[in-house]
């Protein structure tokens, strides 16, 4: 019975994590959600913001503000509506980068006093990544590049992100089918004994490996499309020209929500900053 | 002569064709290493996080360094802006590290044929990104965390987890993941991807030149700036750090913060309340 039980959660598990679980969530992830309240912000004050919440807690050690930063991010993550998948990414990151250091610490003969200051940069680890989970997930693709454009990013990174935006999922269709068609055609080897299973599992990576090589042939060719179809309307000549620039950052407009959600942030750590000398 | 000395290097427009081809690939290859979960066996990691190979077999087959950079864009915009998994100006350390190691290895290579050479670059390329992460990433700790020393065995099991980690990567994921796919990928590929693009194949006449000085050089300016900024990004806890003289008054600039910040929202609520009415009776 238990075997059983074991046996489905792990069917259950491998289920989860097929590739069209993958693509549906980091489609979600992009496209998903550019009806929340913070998609709607413009994208320099949203990069403004980040920067503050990115940068300062890295700087700051008192534990009241590190708090308050933290529950700042929690909740523009929450109105963010971020997928459920990037969260866990974003936990089990957390627990890697500090949480798997006090055990080892532990081992070395480190004891509860070792907690307090990994505790410090958990929040500010944890702090970092929520707020760039907020505006980096939370914003549309073509936002967020044209707000990095405003800010003089170079035209390559703003071409790259719409770039991937579009391609990503007919890339990863593309490399699903590949994959199925070599299992169609493979033969795996039997993976019932611990033996077959590491077999198995090179197996699978071979196949991998394998698919990358029409992968590579496939994608060559579609760069050149890509690449020549730039060209065709001038692409280069147009990523140095201001006005081109200019035209393409008119859509940006700063209102008073971007201007409200500004102030109640700073707002809410003045407030964690009072606590911090209060107490 | 003239048309022969000048097809030495790709065109502006190959580069291009060059850099979205490898942003794409390995973007997508980073994708899925961030989204599969790690799993371990005994001590012995069996992370998949290395799909290093696929920069490093297009750098040798073309220009070394629109691969590398490619590549390390692609991993920043795939796997971390995509999944908004964005570590601000930490980024920049894996993005130097990345490219200096996918470059080199491109460089190293003269003729793709030479399967001795190829995995003598694979296997370098990948030994000095990793090495590189690790020396950032001791320090990256030593300066993040207050009193390193005073921790209780913080030191030692920092040192010990990321050399093992170092040699686990390098001998684990560089070996299976890095060396071998790139021994198989880069004949095979070598004479048949490059007229896709509308180029010759790499041999004497196309290739760059090996590693000289200067690419060292350059290299180990770009590492400095790697190192500089991660510990910028996570150092530099005394920039900020509030001043004991001014103790008293700090409560009441927090005040003073708190209540201009009250004052700026009230100021745009009432604001925007106006604009609303005002487009009412407009409309």
């Amino acid at each position: 019975m238990a075997s059983k039980t074991k046996k489905k959660l792990s069917e259950n598990i491998l289920d989860k994590f097929s590739i069209d679980f993958l693509r549906n969530q980091v489609l979600k992830n992009a496209y998903g959600n550019d009806d929340t309240v913070i998609a709607k912000l413009d994208p320099r004050i949203l990069l403004i913001w980040y920067l503050f919440l990115g940068l300062v807690p890295w700087f700051v050690s008192d534990l009241w503000f590190l708090m308050g930063c933290f529950l700042l991010v929690l909740v523009t993550t929450k109105l963010a509506r971020v997928a459920g998948l990037v969260l866990l990414l974003f936990g089990i990151g957390v627990f890697t980068q500090t949480g798997y250091l006090f055990i080892v610490a532990l081992f070395f003969g480190g004891d509860a006093s070792t907690i307090a200051p990994l505790l410090v940069l958990t929040l500010k680890v944890a702090t970092c990544s929520l707020a760039s989970v907020t505006v980096f997930s939370g914003l549309d693709p073509d936002r967020l590049s044209n707000g990095l454009m405003w800010y003089g990013c170079p035209e390559r990174l703003s071409f790259s992100i719409s770039y991937a935006y579009r391609m990503l999922p007919m890339l990863m269709e593309e490399f699903q089918n590949i994959l199925l068609s070599f299992r169609m055609r493979g033969n795996p080897p039997a993976h019932v004994t611990v033996w077959g299973k590491i077999k198995y599992l090179f197996y699978q990576v071979k196949v991998v490996i394998h698919a990358f090589y029409p992968l590579m042939l496939n994608t060559a060719k579609r760069s050149r499309t890509t690449v020549e179809a730039l060209e065709i309307k001038g692409y280069r000549y147009a990523a140095v020209n201001p006005q081109v620039k200019k035209m393409k950052l008119s859509t940006l407009k700063v209102t008073y929500n971007d201007l409200l959600f500004l102030a109640v942030s700073f707002l809410w750590i003045a407030l964690c900053v009072l606590a911090s000398t209060l107490f | 002569m003239m048309e022969l000395a000048k097809k030495q290097t790709a065109t502006q427009s190959q580069k291009l064709m060059v850099f979205v081809l490898t942003m794409a690939l390995y973007g997508l290859a980073t994708l899925f290493t961030e989204l599969i979960p790690q799993f371990q066996a005994g001590i012995v990691e069996f992370s998949v996080e290395y799909f290093l190979f696929i920069p490093l077999t297009l750098a040798m087959l073309f220009d070394p360094l629109s691969a590398a950079l490619g590549a390390a864009t692609g991993e920043l915009v795939f796997s971390e802006i995509m999944l908004g998994q964005f570590g601000g100006l930490g980024e920049l350390e894996k993005f130097l590290t990345v490219t200096i190691g996918v470059y080199i290895a491109g460089r190293m290579v003269k003729d793709p044929r030479n399967r001795k050479m190829v995995g003598i670059a694979a296997i370098t390329g990948t030994g000095l990104q990793l090495l590189m992460g690790t020396v950032v990433d001791i320090l990256k700790v030593q300066f993040a965390v207050e009193d390193f020393e005073a921790v209780a065995g913080l030191p030692e099991s920092v040192f010990a987890t990321e050399g093992f980690a170092f040699l686990n990567d390098l001998l684990f994921s560089g070996i299976l993941f890095c060396l071998l796919p790139t021994l198989f990928l880069v004949p095979k590929l070598y004479g048949k991807i490059e007229p896709l693009l509308g180029m010759r194949p790499r041999d004497e006449k196309t290739w760059l030149g090996g590693v000289n000085v200067k690419v060292v050089v350059g290299a180990v300016i770009a590492f400095a700036v790697a190192c500089a900024a991660e510990l910028l990004a996570s150092s530099g806890l005394s920039l900020v750090e509030w001043e004991a003289s001014w103790a008293e008054s700090r409560t009441a600039l927090a005040i003073g913060m708190v209540v201009a910040a009250v004052v700026v929202v009230a100021v745009l609520v009432v604001l925007k309340c106006k604009n609303r009415k005002e487009k009412v009776t407009q409309s």
